[in-house]
């Protein structure tokens, strides 16, 4: 073959040129000499793809050549750039090519095997059915992950310690539920020993009720501030809410004036406590004058302190829960038919589909086998509700597979399932399921409608903490322990304001509909006091969190998110490299390949003690194996090295300034974060492919496959075409072919096995 | 629950409510079950994992054979002990090495140390690993016992994503592979160990208690035939995941069964835990002491646990120490990080040593727990900074009921798979498996004889 010289090529020749000569030549000139038969510099040898068929024979090659083609990181520093026309035609001939291919691909929606709820979905499942609040998470094992996200079917088994969970899980959820359980003889439980005193008026006790029940709640007080001591605003709260408000008074009493030196008080509240473990807590409030009073004994010290917790109970709880009423229509000691009619819509809601009266009775059985057993008719009832939990159509969510490679549309009542896990993690509720038993909800008005009622529902911020804890992998900050020498601002309370804030953000994105840009660079946020601080921001006060504009190029999106900076970066350090790789992974969609085997690991523990870090990865990225990957990556990673490993802003790491700037391979060049950001928003179709690919994994519980390219390609360009909108996003992916249909599976197995029989 | 709540008596309800970490008394514990009833005792198997590696130059003893003089700074901790263990050298996890893959060898470290097979890459779904050699064991001779197997993790929270180069967290996560596909987490919560081990109802008296297990038993038959009739409905893959879950609802049907003939329960001798202990020691320690009541009682005869994930970033501030363990053992030879690695592994050696007394001081039998049992201490990498997988740093403590003279250091020939050693570890447990994973035969010179 000739070839000829490529600056000789025009862009205006090459609009619709062949493989021959758009994309031929470069690769012989340009890559032949590394990746060939001897080389294979990479393990990427050339010789069988200068052909067009190779396009399709090799479509996984050659996705990833042409994004390194894309992204400038190939051919490597060294070798001579293409100009611009030629990279793009030779860009956009494959891309095009790809295309063809996918259009000329069968529809396929793939499959999703049946998918066990996951922690998250079990409580949010177990709440919308019963009104209990369990806390699937600290009663399970954890769930493992597949693709980044815990609702992948294929990696969501069922193991013994699991079903053995599920039973008990299913007793304590089901004696919550009806409550028919004889309580024990309240007693009085001093907790005095296991107070925890934290700083000046404040105390707290975490403590394990055994009962769902009343308790008293009793706060003791001991000491005084003399005889003009105004009574204090005293906060007595349980699991982080306020149950009580009260003035404490802190004068000498008269009991005291004849002689005692101390005095006591107590306050005292009655809560219903839900059995598991509590936070109990007691605090002054505002209390200025308390902070003027030195510790320690002495003349003008008399102080009061929140000393110690009583707890009373259990009560049998002051009025019956609404819940409760919901479930219990009749009473069942009235026998089998009341049993029955109780338990018709139970199973029907937890089966989330329409049930047949045979699938009643046998939980009717179980009642009577337990009252033959001598149980009363409510705690019958309970193992009637407890076997109901532990059943494969409650903990599964199994669809109607079509006929051996048939694509059919699912069912309303499937779609209705597929829509309330993706969107609530949770059952459908009573609209929703209406609509599918009428087989309306398939139509797009209807559809479009439900999304909208869906996503401005509460339940929706289950999306935020599921999808976006993991996608932007905020969920780790629970693993995060960083160096509290360091950071000594680190502590749970700044960790839980961290979260808040992205959670927030998410929201914000998704229930005002705001373009996806956003997360790149939205110039607000969510912040309460300390957060605030930690960030620099003057003028914000409380523990609430608010909606702030931002006008610092300091702070937009969410890459300059704490949590995100933190989960990015190692205990006592930042990492560019862990950085960069974060934002390849979960922004760019570029994961990047493992690295090769003989390649020595970066030093990265002489960060900021020598100031040459940044020659150690010039050095690195000398070697063109190395650079191929982190001449992206570290360009990334050093740009977001103004923000330490709790992501405070900075201007010196150690003693050494910090230089963000970077030039990126396509040579491209900013000087700060922000103007790093400024790049990563000019291609947005790049983050949009990203976050598309990665709502979709987690909407449809399985892994992106090659089939789903083009469909995300649509969503894709939907979305661009409507101003990135959010909704425009989720609404895509929900009208999608693939969320709304299903393959049968190949009988070969199945067939095998019949034979078999 | 359901009957407990009845006729509880008062004081149940007082230990219950204020359940501190309470941690028991193990020499002055009687366990309320007969031990078998035949005087031989059997051989339990547990597996201790360390990740990210073990500074070989303060492991190896100098000695060979007996093992005469001071055991080098990280088995330090162990010195009076060293009559109960041996040090084995020279051990290999050949499928933690990239061979033709390249890097995430913490990815596969943990992984292909317990199995002894190939690691697939993927961070997707699609999970393939083999049998690991507990549940080698487990999966023999489980059924004798009321758990298979017992499987302990000291790392609480999970990382989302791909835990190295494109493998799957599951893989850094999980020791034990009950199946190819099949890992069984390790239950990091204590107050979840001791439900699993004890049930959620001591309180209850033997008659609530028994018809409670009649009431579960009715109520898993039903779902084993309602999962039967489901699964003839459903698609292949569909099946196999209902297979699955049928296959634990079984599992739990024969742990039920067990407890119904058992008539009487175990009393652990210590209150029911509540959260996780803030101090990393404190948490070693409950933790391990559940797994040696239930070595006691023979709840269990296999046991394993993560002291950390491979690739574990945790920091060990109870010691000074607030960077990331495995950033640290990247240390590229520096001085400063050398020593902080060391600290951290004679830390876990001396956490290791308590453990051993306290197995040493248990009777079970003529002799104690420890003789009886077979524990090995190790790590499927030695050489954290470049990930080896070879010469790991591997001790057996125990002597299996006799079956193995300890006090000594065995050099084995280079290459010598590792497997060797949990083939001759679940032997001795009366399983005879013809290989586990890449196992070529087993370990010589462990009796002495």
């Amino acid at each position: 073959m000739r070839t000829f010289p490529l600056t000789a090529l025009l862009a205006s020749t090459l609009a619709g040129a062949p493989f021959q000569s758009v994309v031929e030549p470069v690769l012989r000139q340009k890559c032949l000499m590394c990746h060939n038969d001897k080389t294979a510099s990479g393990n990427l040898n050339l010789a069988g793809l200068m052909t067009p068929a190779s396009l399709a024979a090799q479509r996984d090659t050659w996705e990833k050549i042409v994004a390194k083609i894309r992204t400038g990181e190939m051919p490597p520093k060294g070798v001579p750039k293409p100009p611009a026309e030629v990279v793009s035609a030779l860009v956009e001939h494959v891309e095009a090519e790809f295309e063809k291919a996918d259009k000329a691909m069968p529809a396929n929606p793939g499959r999703v095997t049946a998918r066990r709820l996951n922690r998250v979905e079990y409580s949010n499942t177990v709440r919308d059915l019963l009104g209990v609040h369990f806390r699937a998470n600290e009663e399970f094992p954890p769930d493992d992950s597949g693709y980044g996200f815990d609702n992948i079917s294929d990696v969501l088994t069922v193991s013994p310690t699991l079903m053995q969970r599920y039973v008990i899980a299913a007793e304590k959820i089901a004696a919550r539920a009806i409550g028919a359980d004889p309580l024990p003889k309240p007693g009085l439980f001093d907790r005095r020993s296991r107070v925890q005193r934290k700083g000046a008026g404040v105390m707290e006790l975490n403590d394990i009720i055994e009962f769902p029940a009343d308790y008293v709640i009793r706060a003791k007080f001991i000491g005084h501030r003399g005889v003009d001591g105004k009574p204090v605003l005293t906060r007595i709260s349980i699991d982080g809410k306020p149950v009580k408000e009260v003035e404490v008074p802190t004068a000498f009493t008269l009991v005291n004036r004849q002689g005692g030196a101390t005095q006591r008080t107590q306050e005292e509240v009655r809560v219903f406590l839900n059995d598991g473990p509590h936070r109990f807590r007691v605090e002054f409030v505002n209390d200025e004058a308390g902070k003027s009073i030195p510790p320690g004994p002495g003349p003008g010290r008399n102080n009061i302190v929140p000393d110690s917790f009583e707890i009373a109970g259990p009560f049998p709880p002051a009025e019956e829960l609404a819940e409760r009423k919901q479930v219990v229509i009749c009473d069942p000691a009235a026998g089998a038919a009341c049993v029955e009619k109780i338990m018709a819509p139970l199973v029907k809601k937890a089966y989330r589909r329409s049930i047949s009266k045979s699938e009643v009775l046998p939980f009717v059985k179980v009642s009577e086998n337990a009252r033959a057993a001598g149980y009363n008719p409510g705690q019958a009832l309970q193992f009637s509700i407890a076997a109901l939990l532990v059943s494969p159509h409650f903990l599964f969510r199994i669809e109607k597979d079509p006929a051996a490679g048939q694509v059919k549309r699912i069912s309303d009542i499937e779609l209705a399932n597929r829509l309330s896990y993706f969107l609530w993690s949770s059952m459908p509720d009573g609209e929703l399921m209406a609509l599918a038993e009428k087989e309306k909800l398939h139509e797009k008005a209807v559809l479009t409608a439900q999304l909208a009622r869906m996503l401005n529902d509460g339940k929706s911020s289950a999306l935020a903490e599921n999808f976006a804890g993991q996608w932007l992998e905020t969920r780790s900050l629970d693993a995060a322990k960083p160096d509290p020498v360091k950071f000594p601002a680190w502590n749970a309370d700044l960790k839980e304001a961290m979260k808040t804030e992205t959670q927030m953000f998410f929201e914000e994105v998704m229930r005002k509909n705001l373009p996806i840009s956003d997360f790149l660079d939205g110039k607000y946020s969510f912040l309460n006091e300390q957060l605030a601080k930690h960030y620099g921001i003057e003028g914000i006060t409380g523990g609430e969190f608010r909606r702030v504009e931002l006008d610092s190029p300091q702070r937009s999106g969410v890459l300059t998110h704490a949590s995100v900076l933190t989960v990015s970066s190692y205990p006592s350090r930042t990492s560019p490299v862990l950085r960069g790789k974060y934002l390849l992974e979960n922004i760019l969609g570029a994961a990047p390949p493992a690295p090769p085997a003989d390649v020595p690991a970066l030093d990265e523990a002489a960060i900021g003690k020598k100031g040459t870090l940044r020659q150690q990865f010039e050095q690195h990225r000398a070697d063109p194996s190395c650079a191929s990957c982190h001449a992206r990556m570290d360009v990334l990673g050093f740009a977001l090295e103004n923000y330490d490993a709790t992501g405070k802003w900075r201007t010196k790491d150690g003693e050494f300034p910090v230089d963000p700037a970077g030039t990126f391979p396509n040579g491209k060049s900013f000087a700060t974060p922000a103007e790093m950001k400024m790049l990563l928003k000019a291609d947005m179709p790049e983050f949009t492919r990203c976050l598309t690919e990665k709502l979709m994994t987690y909407a449809l519980g399985r892994g992106v496959e090659r089939f789903d390219r083009r469909v995300v390609q649509q969503i894709a360009r939907q979305t661009e075409a409507d101003g990135y909108r959010m909704q425009t996003l989720i609404g895509g992916i929900v009208n999608s072919m693939p969320f709304q249909a299903r393959r049968g599976e190949a009988l070969r197995q199945a067939t095998k096995e019949t034979k078999a029989k | 629950m359901i009957v407990t709540r009845k006729a509880l008596p008062r004081r149940t309800f007082l230990k219950g409510l204020g359940a501190a970490i309470a941690v028991p008394a193990l020499d002055s514990m009687m366990p309320a079950f007969a031990a078998p009833s035949s005087g031989a005792k059997p051989v339990r198997t547990a597996w201790f994992y360390v990740p990210n590696g073990i500074d070989m130059r303060h492991w190896t003893p100098v000695d060979d054979g007996k093992m005469a003089s001071a055991l080098p700074r990280i088995l330090a901790p162990l010195e009076e002990l060293k009559g109960e263990f041996n040090v084995l050298s020279n051990l290999t996890a050949n499928w933690g090495r990239p061979l033709l893959v390249g890097a995430g060898d913490h990815g596969r470290a943990a992984a292909a140390y317990m199995t002894g097979v190939e690691v697939y890459r993927t961070a997707g779904a699609d999970l393939k690993l083999g049998v690991s050699a507990d549940q080698v064991a487990a999966n023999a001779i489980g059924t004798q016992t009321k758990l298979p197997s017992l499987e302990l993790g000291l790392e609480e929270a999970r990382m989302a994503g791909n835990c190295d180069n494109g493998y799957s967290c599951a893989y850094a996560y999980n020791l034990a592979w009950k199946t190819e596909t099949q890992p069984l987490p390790p239950i990091s919560d204590p107050r979840a160990v001791f439900e699993r081990l004890f049930g959620t109802d001591i309180a209850e008296s033997p008659e609530l208690y028994a018809k409670r297990l009649g009431m579960r038993k009715s109520i898993l038959d039903m779902v084993s035939s309602d999962t039967a009739k489901l699964q003839s409905s459903v698609g292949v893959s569909d099946r196999r995941k209902l297979d699955e879950y049928l296959t634990s609802v079984r599992e739990i049907e024969r742990q039920v069964e067990m407890a119904e003939k058992e008539g009487m329960r175990i009393d652990p001798g210590m209150a029911k835990p509540f959260g996780v202990p803030p101090e990393f020691d404190g948490y070693y320690k409950l933790m391990t002491d559940m797994m040696l009541i239930a070595f006691q009682t023979d709840l269990t005869r296999v046991a394993t646990i993560m002291i950390g994930r491979e690739g574990s970033t945790r920091s060990y501030r109870e010691i000074g120490i607030p960077d990331g363990h495995h950033p640290l053992t990247h240390h590229q030879n520096n001085e400063e990080m050398l020593e902080k690695v060391a600290q951290i592994n004679c830390y876990h050696t001396k956490l290791f040593a308590d453990f051993l007394r306290k197995a040493k001081s248990i009777q079970d039998g003529e002799g104690t727990l420890l003789d009886n049992s077979l524990i090995c201490y190790g790590s499927g990498l030695s050489d954290g900074n470049v990930h080896t997988h070879d010469q790991l740093p591997t001790l057996l403590a125990g002597r299996g009921g006799g079956t193995v003279a300890t006090g000594r250091h065995i050099t084995f020939q280079r290459e010598t798979p590792v497997a060797n050693l949990f083939a001759s570890m679940v032997e001795r447990q009366g399983v005879r498996p013809e290989h586990v994973g890449d196992s070529t035969g087993r370990l010589a010179g462990l009796s002495l004889s």
